[in-house]
C-alpha cells in the first residue's frame, strides 16, 4: 500500500484524500486513497483488508458442523445466506439430505434476513444522500424482522440457525401468524417508503445517471445480485440455478428498467431492492402456506461427516450470488473453503468509475453497490 | 488648540479607527509572510469603512464592508490560502523594487501632503442624514451613463476573465467542471 | 401532551414581552435613563440576544431533536432533568452545553493555532451583531404605559422618544444586515484552513463558495421587497404591512418570499444546503474542533436558524404586526399602551418561532445536495429568478404606484 500512496502524492495540480478507514459512509473499516482535483475525483482507488479475519483459513481448523457460527460473520447483515450457503455446500460434498420442512424454514429465515438486509441498504443509502429520516422509518421494520428471527434462533444478528442436513429448530408456536401479520405491516410500508424517499427531486437528482453500468460492464465486472439485476441482466441464482425449495415457489426478477436515468444507475441499484422486497414477501406468503402440508421432521443429522472431494454451493444473498466452495480429504475439517461475495467485485468496480465523479458522489455510489466490509475480506 | 474639545468620543474613534487602519496597512505591505498580508487587508479595509461611518456616509461604509471585507477579501483569501505549499513561501515585500518604489512613494506622499494641506475641508452640520436616498438620485439621474458605462466595463472583465479561464483550462487538457458534469449526465 | 408545546412558548413570550415593556417604558425612565443614550442600546442588545436569542437557540438545539425523533417514530432525548423536573428532556441543552465547557480543547499539531482561534468567534459574531438590525416590535413610549395611544402619537413618541424595540435604527438596515452576514464567510474559511486537514479545507472550501454564491441572490431577492415598501430600514417595512394581511411581503412579493427564504436557509449551511457540512461526505469545516470551540460553530448554527426567520419574519410575515391591531387596540381605544406592546412581541417571537419549526421541518425532511447542483440551482436558477422578480415588480411598482418618483 505504501508504494500506492506514494504513486499519489501531490503532484501539484491534485490533491490526495485519504477516505477512511474511519469514515462515517464507507460503511465499516474501507478505506480509499482518492485523487481529487477540488471536488471532481480523478480516481478512489479501493484499499480493502481492514476487516480481514481469515475466516476461509479458520474454516480449515474446524469440523464441518462447527464451522457455522463463523459463516454468520462473513456478512453480518445477512448472516442467515451465509449459513446457507455453507450448509448447502457441505450438503452437496457429504451427499447429505434435508428434510423438506427444513427446506422451507431456510427459505423462509432467507427471505426476512434479505428484507432487513435491503433496510439497512436503502435506508443508509438515503442517510448517505443525506436524509436521515428514511433511514429510521425503514430501520423500524428491521427490527420487527429482528425480533421474529429471534423468536426463530434466538439471536438478532448472527443467527447460525442452519445446519448440516436442516436448520436447527422448528418455528415456535403462533410464529408463522405472527410472520403473516408482519407482512400485512410490512406491504404498505414498502410503498410508503417510496413515497418517502424515491421520488424525492433531490434523491433523484443525486442518484439517477450516477455511474451507470451497462449490462456487458456489469458481467465483466462480476457484480451480481441486485447490482447486476439493476444493469439489466436477468439473473437471479434462485430462479436460475435452482436450489432449496425455490422452484415451488413463484416469483418475478426485478431488473433495472432506466426509470430516471441510463439503465444501471444508482438509482436503479437502489430501486431494484425495493422491489425485491415486494418479490420477498411474495416468496415468503407462498413458503409460509405450503410448510404446512410439510412433515415435522426439519432436521436429519448426517451419521459419518468426514466427505471427500470437492463441492460449491451458490446462494443468492443480499448482496448477490455467495459461492461457497469446498473440499473435503475425508476427516473431520474442510482441506479448504472459499466463499466468493458480491461485495468484493463491487470494490472494484468503484475504481473504474470513480473518474470524473465527486467526492459526493462516491458516498452515493458505495452506498447504492450495497458494500458490506465484512464480507470484502472475510 | 484646546485639548478638551479635541477629546471627544468622535475624535477618539477616529482615532482609534486610524490607527487600526494604519497599521494594519503597514502589515499588508510589511508582513513577511503573504497570508498575514492578506489578513492585515481585513484591518485596513474594515477601518475604512469605519471612517466612512464617523464620516456620516453610511452607504459607503456599508458598501464598503459588503464588497471589499465580504466579497473581493475573500477571493484573495481563498487565492493565498489555495496557493500551493504556503508553508515554504515566503515572500518578503520588502526586498522587492526598493529603487523604483522610493521615488514614487515619496512623490505620492507630497501630492497628498499638498491635497490636504491645500484643500479648504469645509464642514457641515447634518453629517449624519442617511445617504442612500441623494446616492440613488444622483447615480440613476443625474450620472445615470457613466454609471451604466463603468457596469459595462464590469461585465466585460467578467466575461473576458471567463474566456481566458476556460480557454486556459483547454489548453491543459483539463476538464472543465461544466463538462466532466455532462459526461456525467450524458 | 401536544398542547403544552403551543403554550409553553406562548407563556414564555408573554413574559418576555411583558419584560421588555415594563424595562424600556418603565423602569429605565423612571430611573432617568435616556432611552436614545449608548447603554439603553446596549441594553436592548443585552435583551434580545440573552433573553430571546440565545435561550432559543439553546432549546433549538434540543428541539431538533426532539421534533426529527417525532419524524422518525422516536422518543428523542427526553431524560434530561434537574431534580424531579423532567420537562420533555427541556434542560438537554444545558447538559450539551456543560459538556462542552468542560471537554478537552484539543488543537491540531500544525494548525495554525491563531487562525484556529479565530474560526468560531468569526462564524458566531457576524450572527450576533446582525441582530441589531432586527424590530421586534413597534416600541414603547415612556411614561405612557396605561395610556391609550393612538398611531399617530406613538409615531411620534418613538421619533423623539427613542423607546423603539430594535437596537438601532439604521437607515439602511437590511444592507448592515447583507454586510455584516457576509463576514460569516470567513468563519468557515478559516476555520477549514486552519485546522491543517485536507477535509476540513474540503469542507470550508465548500461552505465559502456556497455562502458567497447565495449571498447574491438573497441580496436581490429582497431588493423586490425594498421596492414595494421603499425602504430599506426594518422598522419601516415592517410598518407598512400593517393594516392587512393582503400588504405582508409574502403576499406582496411570493416569489421574492421563496427565493430570499430558500438563499437564506443555504446561508445557514443546514440540509438540503448542509454540503460544508454533509457529515456523510467531508464531515465539514469544522471536524478538527472539539470542546466549547465547536459549541461556537453549533450555537452558530442555530443563531443563523433564528436570525434568517427573524428577518423573513421581518419583512415578509410583517414582523411584529397582528392585522388590524392599531396602538390603542384593534378599535379605538380598545388596549393600553403596554398591552399593545407585549402582544407586539409575542406575535413576533411567534413567526420566529414557527419560522424556526418550519426549518427544521425543512431540515429533516431533505437529501443534501451535491455541490455541482448546490451551484447550478444558486447561479442558474435562483438568480435569473430574482432578477426577474425585480423586473416585475419594478414594473408593477411602477404601474400602480403613479407617485412613486
Amino acid at each position: 500500500m505504501s508504494e500506492l500512496i506514494f504513486a499519489y502524492q501531490d503532484s501539484g495540480e491534485e490533491m490526495t484524500l485519504n477516505m477512511g478507514p474511519q469514515h462515517p459512509s464507507t460503511h465499516g473499516v474501507i478505506r480509499f486513497i482518492i485523487k481529487t482535483d477540488g471536488e471532481i475525483m480523478h480516481e478512489a482507488v479501493p484499499d480493502v483488508g481492514y476487516l480481514h479475519r481469515a475466516i476461509e483459513g479458520i474454516a480449515e481448523k474446524c469440523s464441518y458442523e462447527g464451522f457455522m457460527p463463523y459463516t454468520d460473520r462473513v456478512d453480518y447483515v445477512c448472516a442467515m445466506t451465509a449459513n446457507h450457503a455453507w450448509a448447502a455446500a457441505v450438503e452437496k460434498l457429504a451427499d447429505a439430505k434435508v428434510p423438506e420442512r427444513g427446506e422451507y424454514l431456510r427459505v423462509i429465515s432467507d427471505e426476512l434476513n434479505r428484507i432487513s438486509s435491503h433496510t439497512v441498504a436503502l435506508g443508509a443509502m438515503a442517510m448517505d444522500i443525506g436524509a436521515t429520516t428514511p433511514f429510521m422509518y425503514i430501520l423500524r421494520e428491521r427490527e420487527y424482522v429482528n425480533d421474529l428471527l429471534e423468536m426463530l434462533c434466538g439471536a438478532r444478528l448472527t443467527y447460525n440457525y442452519h445446519r448440516v442436513g436442516g436448520v436447527g429448530w422448528d418455528m415456535p408456536t403462533g410464529w408463522r401468524d405472527k410472520v403473516l401479520s408482519w407482512l400485512d405491516h410490512f406491504e404498505p410500508i414498502i410503498d410508503e417508503f417510496d413515497r418517502l424517499i424515491c421520488r424525492n427531486e433531490l434523491f433523484i437528482k443525486r442518484l439517477a445517471n450516477l455511474a451507470a453500468v451497462p449490462a456487458a460492464e456489469a458481467i465483466s465486472f462480476g457484480l451480481v445480485g441486485p447490482n447486476l439485476r439493476a444493469s439489466g441482466v436477468d439473473f437471479d441464482c434462485r430462479r436460475d440455478v435452482p436450489y432449496s425449495v425455490y422452484p415451488k415457489l413463484q416469483f418475478n426478477v426485478p431488473v433495472g428498467r432506466g426509470e430516471m436515468g441510463a439503465v444501471g444507475d444508482s438509482w436503479d441499484r437502489y430501486y431494484v431492492r425495493l422491489e425485491e422486497w415486494k418479490e420477498s414477501v411474495k416468496i415468503l406468503r407462498q413458503a409460509l402456506d405450503q410448510i404446512q402440508a410439510t412433515e415435522p421432521d426439519f432436521y436429519t443429522r448426517p451419521k459419518k461427516l468426514k466427505p471427500k472431494g470437492d463441492a460449491m454451493a451458490r446462494v443468492e444473498s443480499a448482496r448477490g450470488d455467495m459461492s461457497v466452495y469446498v473440499v473435503g480429504e475425508g476427516t473431520t475439517n474442510p482441506y479448504r473453503a472459499h466463499f466468493r461475495t458480491g461485495s468484493f467485485n463491487a470494490m472494484k468496480l468503484i475504481q473504474a468509475k470513480s473518474r470524473g465523479l465527486m467526492v459526493a458522489d462516491l458516498v452515493a455510489l458505495i452506498a447504492s453497490l450495497d458494500i458490506v466490509a465484512p464480507e470484502i475480506d472475510r | 488648540m484646546d485639548l478638551s474639545t479635541l477629546i471627544t468620543p468622535g475624535t477618539l474613534f477616529f482615532f482609534m479607527l486610524a490607527a487600526v487602519t494604519l497599521v494594519s496597512a503597514l502589515g499588508v505591505a510589511l508582513a513577511p509572510n503573504i497570508l498575514y498580508s492578506a489578513f492585515s487587508l481585513l484591518g485596513t479595509l474594515g477601518g475604512v469603512a469605519g471612517l466612512y461611518l464617523l464620516l456620516g456616509a453610511d452607504f459607503v461604509g456599508i458598501v464598503q464592508v459588503l464588497v471589499y471585507v465580504g466579497g473581493i477579501l475573500v477571493l484573495i483569501l481563498f487565492a493565498v490560502l489555495l496557493t500551493n505549499k504556503l508553508g515554504e513561501l515566503k515572500l518578503n515585500n520588502l526586498s522587492t523594487g526598493l529603487m523604483v518604489g522610493a521615488p514614487a512613494a515619496v512623490a505620492l506622499l507630497a501630492l497628498i501632503v499638498k491635497g490636504v494641506t491645500t484643500t479648504a475641508w469645509p464642514l457641515t452640520e447634518e453629517a449624519t442624514a442617511p445617504t442612500t436616498a441623494r446616492l440613488g438620485d444622483s447615480f440613476l439621474r443625474e450620472h445615470l451613463l457613466p454609471f451604466e458605462l463603468v457596469s459595462l466595463v464590469l461585465l466585460m472583465a467578467l466575461v473576458g476573465a471567463m474566456v481566458i479561464a476556460r480557454r486556459a483550462a483547454k489548453e491543459e487538457g483539463r476538464s472543465v467542471p461544466e463538462e466532466s458534469h455532462d459526461r456525467l449526465v450524458g | 401532551m401536544g398542547w403544552l408545546a403551543i403554550l409553553i412558548p406562548l407563556v414564555v413570550f408573554v413574559v418576555l414581552g411583558f419584560v421588555a415593556t415594563l424595562l424600556f417604558g418603565w423602569l429605565i425612565p423612571a430611573l432617568g435613563g435616556d432611552l436614545h443614550s449608548w447603554y439603553a442600546a446596549l441594553l436592548k442588545a443585552a435583551f434580545i440576544l440573552l433573553g430571546f436569542v440565545m435561550p432559543l437557540a439553546g432549546v433549538l438545539t434540543w428541539m431538533e431533536r426532539r421534533q426529527s425523533a417525532m419524524m422518525q417514530d422516536r422518543l428523542g432525548p427526553n431524560r434530561a432533568n434537574v431534580g424531579p423536573v423532567r420537562a420533555f428532556g427541556l434542560m438537554h441543552f444545558v447538559a450539551d452545553a456543560l459538556k462542552m465547557l468542560f471537554k478537552e480543547d484539543f488543537v491540531p499539531a500544525n494548525a495554525n493555532k491563531l487562525l484556529f482561534a479565530l474560526g468560531p468567534v468569526m462564524a458566531i459574531a457576524p450572527v450576533l451583531i446582525t441582530f441589531a438590525v432586527v424590530p421586534w416590535g413597534s416600541g414603547v413610549c415612556a411614561g405612557h404605559l396605561t395610556d391609550r395611544l393612538t398611531d399617530g402619537q406613538l409615531a411620534q413618541c418613538l421619533d423623539t422618544g427613542g423607546g423603539r424595540f430594535q437596537v438601532v435604527h439604521l437607515e439602511i438596515g437590511l444592507l448592515f444586515y447583507f454586510a455584516i452576514a457576509s463576514l460569516a464567510v470567513y468563519g468557515a474559511t478559516l476555520a477549514g484552513w486552519a485546522s491543517y486537514n485536507k477535509w476540513s479545507l474540503l469542507g470550508g472550501l465548500r461552505a465559502s463558495s456556497q455562502m458567497m454564491s447565495y449571498e447574491v441572490t438573497m441580496g436581490l431577492a429582497i431588493l423586490g421587497a425594498f421596492l414595494v415598501y421603499g425602504s430599506l430600514e426594518p422598522a419601516t417595512i415592517v410598518q407598512a404591512q400593517g393594516d392587512s394581511i393582503l400588504h405582508w411581503g409574502v403576499v406582496t412579493q411570493p416569489l421574492g418570499f421563496v427565493l430570499f427564504f430558500t438563499a437564506a436557509i443555504a446561508e445557514t449551511k443546514r440540509t438540503p444546503f448542509d454540503i460544508p457540512e454533509g457529515e456523510s461526505e467531508v464531515i465539514g469545516y469544522f471536524v478538527e474542533y472539539s470542546g466549547m470551540r465547536f459549541g461556537m460553530f453549533y450555537l452558530a448554527e442555530f443563531m443563523e436558524v433564528i436570525f434568517t426567520s427573524a428577518i423573513v419574519a421581518t419583512v415578509f410575515f410583517g414582523g411584529w404586526q397582528i392585522p388590524g391591531l392599531h396602538a390603542d387596540g384593534f378599535v379605538a381605544g380598545q388596549m393600553p399602551h403596554w398591552l399593545v406592546c407585549t402582544l407586539q412581541f409575542v406575535a413576533w417571537a411567534v413567526k420566529v418561532f414557527v419560522l424556526c419549526w418550519f426549518q427544521l421541518m425543512i431540515r429533516w425532511t431533505m437529501p443534501r445536495f451535491r455541490p455541482d447542483q448546490l451551484m447550478r440551482l444558486g447561479w442558474k436558477q435562483l438568480l435569473p429568478a430574482s432578477l426577474a422578480n425585480i423586473l416585475i415588480t419594478a414594473g408593477v411598482v411602477l404601474a400602480l404606484m403613479p407617485g412613486a418618483k
